[in-house]
């Protein structure tokens, strides 16, 4: 049975549907990413989530029980992107009110704020005020307040904006114990690179709909396909029929477009052959299944023709591939 | 000195100045508003000039013709606004002129004693008495020079034709005029009347001040998404609203006593006498004003606009209530357009207790009105808050 369960979830505010029809899942245990371009529906979906928006239609399942528009929900968490503390109360302070407000009382709570405090290496500036803090420990305090009453189903929103890379961590850390102890975590998020190496599976919204689904594998398997993306930079221009039959021979190849991370927009690896109007004509892109195979095929093409290549560089589709294929916006537009 | 750099930042602030309106309203409306409200206290009406009349009690125990005259001119005087309908006659007129005036209900009385018009033509005329509330300061003096003149214009004889001005009539009466005697109704071992009705009036102000910037934290939290994550526990907007309250009420009572407290201490305003009065007065004052604060709150839109709003209000509150200045001072009918403000409520209770000295429970009328305020105001800020709720 799933942690939770969406189906069919609807809502519009006046003429705009901000959520159309968004069905998914989440297993216990899982940490799900929820992506998609700002404006797409995830707040209306998380609002829907925490009771805070009543939808029009559509269900959503809490262990296999249906969860009223409103209340029901003790065993959510919730954490909102915006500091949502109180940065003149110490931390100790903070964490007894939140775990008040989600119903702990007396020897329960200050087990659970000893372990807030532990949880997120804070456990010697408990007495001081957040406002004090820096980004990342003012993030760690957010997270704990939310998760003091021990919530099945967890929903994280931009937990880890504005942080350094090393805050970053360590609050991933934090998620991994509540993952690895059964929490289920939904975790909205701008960081493609985070969602891709975090989430055991990826949920991309947009228009208010759910528009893919599944593991990153998946997704990419689903969309761009699992070719390699070649960039060859040249010494200097080689001739048009040349660089077509360096991409050409791949059959699914494409031209220089001067971006050094070969994936040229919305739909990267599309068949558009020769070199492309206007573009640098000492960079060619191509997409290669088999990159012992067909890159010395390449390269030799080039040598035979009088070419010399600078550099080769070889990426894997990423999930930023995919989020582009699907939506044809970058994920902060 | 590069003078474009220094007009660039000025022009930056009168941009600024031009997009925040409310700052701008700040600036220049709410002084003019600020004028006008003084203007209307202290001249009655917008180029009227009329000033405040001085509310007075004419009894009459002699009824003989020198009385019913003397009383008939200080009637028809354009100072005072005769207080009707208290004016019994009777063995117990004394003690109703003496009740008028300790209830606030008249600034003075005065009262011709039975006999006084015969002892005139002796020549030991009686007393006329002015039973006065000394919590007005400018009243029963004017009034006793007023009833002086009334006096000498009254009883002085014709004048003989042909005499020249300044020739005193050759009378009994005129050598020797009668005389008045102010008898203060509230003075004995009494702190100054306007300790406690300062008191009040600031500690009001300023426990609106701070329960409109203490219950701004509600739009704080607002826009912090603290009040969303608030929500999604097992608070209610119910719960939110009523825990502010109780903060901002707590705190308010806290100011009160700290307030009087130190006019016991320093200027020996007996509050410790009137506990009990005083404790009804302040839980009542406090959660009018808590009520009120929590109501703009929720009715703004940003801190911004609350700051705003709640300055002009608590300013306009103030002054009309009579905070900054008393309220005897004012035409009738801007005492009338206080009585919609706390601080009049307030500085009326803590004027009965601490001045008038009357029993606890004649403060029922303040209690009543702040507490239905409370209540009131506390439902709205509900209805309001809705929009903060479940789209």
């Amino acid at each position: 049975m799933p942690s939770l369960a969406v189906d069919n979830l609807a809502k519009s505010f006046g003429e705009r549907r901000a959520l159309d029809g968004v069905s998914f899942e989440a297993d216990e245990g899982q940490l799900v990413g929820l992506l998609g371009p700002n404006g797409a529906g995830k707040t209306t979906l998380i609002r829907c989530l925490i009771g805070r928006c009543r939808p029009d239609a559509g269900t959503i399942e809490f262990f296999g029980r249906p969860l009223p528009p409103r209340g029901g929900r003790e065993r959510l968490g919730f954490v909102p992107q915006d500091l949502g503390i109180y940065p003149d109360l110490s931390v100790r302070e903070n964490l007894h009110a939140f775990g008040v407000f989600h119903g702990l009382r007396g020897r329960r709570l200050r087990e659970r704020i000893e372990w807030a405090l532990e949880w997120t290496g804070l456990a010697d500036r408990g007495n001081e005020l957040p406002k004090a803090f820096s980004g990342g420990m003012k993030r760690r305090v957010n997270i704990a307040c939310g998760v003091l009453h021990d919530p099945a189903v967890l929903l994280l929103d931009e937990p880890t904006v504005g942080v350094d890379p090393q805050s970053r961590e360590r609050i991933f850390t934090m998620v991994e114990t509540l993952r690895a102890a059964g929490t289920t975590i939904l975790l909205t998020t701008h960081h493609l690179e985070e969602a891709e190496t975090r989430c055991e599976r990826v949920l991309i919204i947009d228009h208010g709909r759910v528009i893919a689904e599944g593991t990153v594998g998946e997704l990419i398997r689903q969309t761009v396909g699992s070719a390699r993306q070649a960039t060859i930079r040249l010494a200097h221009p080689v001739a048009p029929e040349v660089a077509r039959r360096v991409v050409g021979a791949n059959g699914h190849g494409q031209t220089a477009n001067g971006h050094a991370n070969g994936h040229s927009g919305p739909r990267a690896g599309g068949p558009t052959n020769g070199q492309a109007n206007g573009h640098d004509p000492l960079v060619l892109h191509a997409s290669v299944q088999s990159v012992a195979e067909e890159l010395p095929r390449m390269l030799g093409v080039i040598s035979d023709a009088g070419g010399e290549v600078r550099d080769v560089e070889v990426t894997s589709p990423t999930l930023q591939s995919v989020f582009l294929h699907l939506t044809g916006r970058e994920l902060r537009e | 000195m590069n003078t474009r750099l220094v007009i660039e930042v000025a022009m930056i602030g009168l941009r600024r100045l031009w997009h925040g309106k409310l700052e701008l309203l700040l600036t220049f409306v709410v002084p003019v508003a600020f004028f006008t409200i003084f203007a209307l206290i202290f001249t009655g009406g917008v180029g009227s000039g009329r000033a405040a009349k001085i509310k007075t009690l004419l009894t009459d125990l002699d009824g003989s013709e020198r009385s019913k005259d003397v009383m008939s001119r200080l009637a028809d005087s354009e100072a005072i606004r005769v207080v009707e309908g208290r004016n019994a006659a009777g063995p117990d007129a004394l003690d109703v002129a003496r009740d008028t005036v300790v209830r606030g209900q008249a600034t003075v009385a005065i009262v011709a004693p039975e006999g006084w018009g015969d002892s005139l033509r002796t020549g030991t005329p009686g007393k006329l008495f002015v039973l006065a509330d000394s919590s007005d300061q400018v009243g029963p003096k004017v009034m006793t020079a007023l009833v002086q003149e009334t006096l000498g214009k009254t009883l002085a004889p014709p004048r003989p034709a042909g005499a020249p001005p300044g020739m005193a009539p050759n009378t009994p009466a005129a050598a020797k005029p009668p005389p008045v005697e102010v008898i203060d109704l509230f003075t004995a071992g009494k702190a100054n009347p306007t300790i406690s009705m300062y008191a009040a009036g600031i500690a009001v102000m300023f426990l609106l001040f701070s329960a409109t910037g203490s219950a701004g934290s509600l739009l704080e939290e607002e826009e912090n998404q603290t009040l969303e994550r608030l929500l999604a526990s097992r608070l209610g907007m119910t719960h939110v609203l009523l825990g502010k309250w109780l903060q901002l009420w707590l705190v308010g009572v806290g100011q009160v006593v700290v307030m009087f407290a130190w006019a016991q201490l320093v200027f020996e305003l007996n509050v410790v006498r009137r506990w009990d009065g005083f404790v009804l007065l302040t839980l009542a004052t406090a959660a009018a004003a808590a009520a009120l604060a929590l109501a703009l709150a929720a009715a703004c839109r940003t801190r911004a606009q609350l700051n705003a709003v709640s300055v002009i209000l608590v300013l306009t509150m103030s002054a009309l209530g009579g905070s900054m200045v008393p309220r005897y001072i004012m035409s009738d009918t801007m005492q009338q357009l206080g009585r919609v403000t706390f601080n009049a409520w307030a500085i009326d209770g803590y004027t009965k207790l601490f001045w008038r000295d009357l029993p606890t429970q004649e403060l029922w009328p303040e209690l009543a009105v702040m507490t239905a305020s409370a209540a009131v105001l506390l439902i709205a800020a509900r209805v309001l808050a809705m929009r903060w709720e479940t789209a």
